[in-house]
């Protein structure tokens, strides 16, 4: 039987489902694409060295395996990232983009662009090509950390101000981006276009080297995370009495959200919801228990935002639509809905 | 001596909650703290179990609290706090699995099945902790706590903020039944907030008395609960029987709350005493 | 590496003689004022796509799109198998081109023509790229005549007019054009000033600031027709300029892309600018 006592799908089961959906999603996103690449075609590039067709071979080597890949890794950090701050907040609906983590991030991404050859030339100068990912993972981290301040300050997480902070915290981080796109100049603002919109048009190798050991390293810590987190789900106090270090346990998360977080966004500008909607589904269907939630997330995730990002690139072709747009599309309407769903939050 | 609190005093703000406590705990005592509400029984509480910031000392099996690592502690001592609301859809027995050590955690854990039967929530082992009612979530979390304490070796010691007050009769008497058992049988010992004035006549071997901060009265159930004192402490009027099971039984009477009640003055420590 | 330097080599050298063999290229042009150019010269038989700035002349409807210029998709642009893509120095992102490079694409991004000289040699330039330089030559020395001739007349004014240069691309929104903007550049072709100085590119209006700007004569660019409400502008509508009809409301591709719609953008701004007399009462 593939339900567990609780008439819940069992772990083993939905892990086989969610895998098999993952290879099946990647096939049809090596497949698919604006330029016609039969399987045939793919199969040559893959099996003989010497490609028939160099072309086919660097549309499916160097444009669709980095765009794939990429796009699984920003997916699965950015719902791993959702689960573990729902978790932190003990709340659904706590996400990187609703309370304004992404928007820090991209505000100081979006300040190296602008501000990198004036004020910020120093930073540029130390950190090289990785910049933009360090700079977005202290927005991310700052913002985080803010949030988390102001939503806590009566000793008590409250939901209500929680998204209020992020809220203020959108609207602030919003306003600073405004005022940089207002003194930017015109190549500056080529590159802020991406950032807001939320893209993997672009994705290479290169994108990955700078990205994938902040985000792999985001999700390998996230595991260790899952049983205090558990217990976060009792309440704060009870983490400490079940022998956590409540303290340690927070700034592992925060710290763990900011990396993920900043380095997705550095790699491919703001893409939201997925956050939110994953790890919601994921205990929907298998329960709360975060040695669940936290792996399945960013396997579902990684899938739903390559899934995403392969309908993007074929239903405008030749065009493409902006990766944020489409996941605003699904989102939207589903946080809609959990919202009329939640009675009390 | 398990547990030694030395003039421990808790302060929120500018407003003193708790005044210069002492009191000790014996290894297979059970031990109950009454006091009308706003005495600062669950602030106390909470300072001895290391979560509001006191000044004084609270030793635990000889070593000050702060110095125990946090996991060796967890399983030594456990706490039941007032309210535990669990938002997320986790199982029953997932929720009590969280209490035990961390090894513990594939299989079956007799452990775990065995503290669900005797707290009666066995037959809700996969049920959705949201959707229980406030008795079951009660019963659930004083599993839990037991589960993180029930074998370890060594002292041990159990906290309770009104651990049955959303219980039936029948589960109160099942529950502070087992916690006596527990008590007795294994030497844990039991630091409970109690606010049923008979459970605590029945259970405790000890009585503690706050009022506005201070420790008031400390003794037997005989000693403690006497119409006088329920008076100048709660502020009402009650008779006491002796009952034939060898404990008293509080009985208030009708239109016994005395204009205190209506008007409340400043209470300070020395009014109390 | 150096195998597979060699082997994009190869295949571009392929390419490009293929190309040169006998079939007519496959070009997709992205960029509005190029994609202009193309058809001035009757060569849009070539075009296989073009992208979203490419609005005039209206067949380009027909056209695939390959989306914004500066966020040219790859995969998208490959896959209308082009021979070649012609496009301007704002073309990004900058990964895409390198790869429709190395994927065998000859990519030509030409510099952006902000002087009419410069306009007229990426006339020349988008002519050579498609083997058609004698008659690209020919329209640019039509258009280059056409240019002195209004720059004799502009000139001959013997004065620099203020004009009040904006940009209406939304609905409510408004812009002024400042310092380093193409809309400088076309005033400066026919010897006229920018009315509002100290901003740099494209700014939102400030409404005092247009009553202070006293200009001579102003000129809307409007990205879709119809777009610029006078109604909404009472302060536009106040200025002497305004009230007599020294005032153009035109289509912002045709005065601000610099391509072969050039003489009539300067010619249509430089026939509401003022005559000579009335610059100095004006002035005085």
């Amino acid at each position: 039987m593939i339900r567990d006592a609780a008439g819940r799908l069992g772990f083993a089961p939905s892990l086989a489902i969610v895998i098999s959906a993952a290879v099946i999603v990647a096939l049809v996103s090596i497949t698919s694409g604006a330029y016609p690449l039969s399987v045939a075609d793919i199969l040559s590039v893959i099996t003989s060295r010497e490609a028939s067709d160099p072309v086919a071979s660097m549309v499916l080597l160097e444009v669709r395996m980095p765009r794939l890949l990429l796009g699984f890794l920003v997916g699965a950090v950015l719902a791993v990232s959702g689960a573990l701050l729902q978790g932190l907040f003990r709340n659904p609906l706590a996400d990187p983009g609703l309370i304004g983590v992404s928007a820090g991030a991209s505000l100081a991404a979006i300040a190296v662009i602008v501000l990198g050859n004036t004020w910020l030339g120093g930073w540029l100068a130390m950190t090289g090509e990785w910049a933009l990912p360090i700079a977005a993972f202290f927005g991310g981290s700052c913002t985080v950390l803010l949030a988390w301040r102001i939503a806590n300050r009566f000793g008590q997480t409250s939901v209500a101000t929680l998204l209020l902070a992020g809220i203020a915290i959108n609207a602030v981080a919003g306003a600073a981006t405004g005022l940089l796109t207002f003194y930017a100049n015109d190549e500056e603002l080529r590159s802020l276009t991406f950032w807001t919109m939320g893209s993997l048009g672009h994705a290479g190798w290169d994108d990955l080297l700078v990205g994938a050991p902040f985000m792999l390293l985001a999700l390998f810590v996230a595991p260790w995370l899952a049983r205090p987190l558990d217990a976060f789900l009792l309440g704060e106090s009870v983490v400490g009495h079940l022998g956590y270090r409540t303290d340690t346990v927070k700034k592992a998360a925060i710290l763990v959200v900011g990396l993920g977080v900043g380095a997705a966004v550095a790699v491919s500008g703001l893409i939201g919801f997925v956050g939110l909607v994953v790890p919601h589904l994921v205990r929907q269907l298998l329960g709360a228990s975060h040695r669940v939630v936290l792996p399945l997330s960013a396997l579902v995730g990684g899938t739903l935002l390559v899934a995403a990002d392969s309908l993007a690139r074929v239903v405008v072709a030749p065009a493409e639509l902006p990766i944020g747009l489409m996941m605003a599309l699904i989102g939207g309407p589903f946080f809609l809905a959990l919202l009329l769903r939640t009675k009390v939050i | 001596m398990v547990l030694s609190v030395n003039s421990v005093s808790v302060s929120l703000g500018r407003s003193r909650i708790v005044n210069d406590i002492d009191c000790y705990l014996r290894a297979g005592e059970l031990l109950m703290l009454l006091g009308p509400n706003g005495a600062g029984k669950s602030t106390l509480l909470k300072a001895i179990s290391g979560d509001l910031p006191y000044v004084g000392s609270v030793r635990f099996a000889g070593r000050e609290l702060g110095q125990w690592r946090p996991e060796w502690l967890a399983r030594q001592r456990a706490v039941m706090p007032q309210r535990v609301e669990v938002n997320f859809p986790l199982t029953v027995e997932e929720v009590v699995r969280l209490g035990r050590p961390k090894t513990a955690s594939v299989g079956s854990d007799p452990v775990v099945d065995q503290l669900m039967s005797e707290l009666d929530i066995g037959h809700l082992r996969h049920r959705l902790v949201p959707a229980l009612s406030g008795g079951e979530q009660q019963r659930l979390q004083l599993a839990r706590v037991l589960a993180q304490i029930i074998d370890s070796p060594g002292d041990r010691l159990l906290l309770l903020d009104e651990c049955t007050s959303a219980l039936d009769p029948a589960h109160q008497q099942m529950v502070l039944e087992l916690v006596h058992r527990l008590a007795k049988n294994q030497g844990i010992a039991v630091l409970a907030v109690v606010h049923d004035l008979n459970l605590a006549a029945q259970f405790a071997d000890r009585l503690l008395v706050m009022k506005a901060g201070c420790l008031v009265h400390e003794g037997s159930a005989r000693e403690v609960l006497t119409p006088d004192l329920l008076e100048a402490v709660y502020g009402f009027t009650a008779r006491v029987i002796e009952l034939d099971e060898g404990y008293p039984m509080v009985v208030p009477r009708r239109g016994g709350l005395p204009n205190a009640y209506l008007a409340p003055g400043n209470p300070s420590c020395r009014q109390a005493s | 590496m150096i195998f597979r330097v060699v082997a994009w080599f190869l295949l571009a050298t392929v390419f490009v003689s293929s190309a040169q063999a006998g079939d007519p290229p496959r070009v997709v042009t992205a960029d509005g004022a190029i994609t202009e150019i193309v058809y001035r010269l009757g060569l849009e038989s070539l075009l296989v796509g073009v992208d979203t700035t490419s609005g005039y002349p209206e067949q380009t409807e027909s056209l695939p799109k390959v989306g914004y210029l500066r966020a040219l998709p790859f995969e998208g642009v490959l896959a209308l198998k082009p021979d070649l893509l012609i496009t301007s120095e704002q073309a990004a992102p900058e990964e895409n081109l390198d790869r429709l490079a190395r994927a065998g694409v000859q990519v030509e991004k030409l510099p952006s023509a902000w002087t009419p000289k410069a306009a007229l040699e990426r006339i020349e330039s988008v002519g050579r790229l498609l083997g058609s330089e004698e008659r690209a030559v020919r329209l640019a020395s039509d258009l280059r005549s056409k240019i002195n001739r209004i720059q004799q007349a502009s000139s001959a004014r013997g004065s620099e007019p203020k004009v009040l240069f904006i940009l209406a691309a939304g609905n409510h929104s408004v812009m002024l054009a400042g310092e380093g903007t193409a809309a400088a550049a076309l005033l400066d072709s026919i010897d006229a000033v920018n009315a509002v100085s100290g901003i740099q590119g494209y700014k939102p209006a400030n409404r005092e600031a247009i009553l202070a700007s006293q200009p001579d004569a102003i000129v809307i660019a409007e990205s879709t027709s119809g777009q610029f409400e006078i109604r909404s502008w009472p302060e536009v509508e106040r200025l002497d300029a305004w009230q007599n009809g020294r005032r153009l409301v035109a289509d912002s591709m045709m005065l601000l892309g610099f391509g072969p719609r050039l003489p009539d953008a300067m010619a249509a701004v430089n026939e509401v600018l003022p005559a000579p007399s009335n610059v100095a009462a004006n002035d005085s």
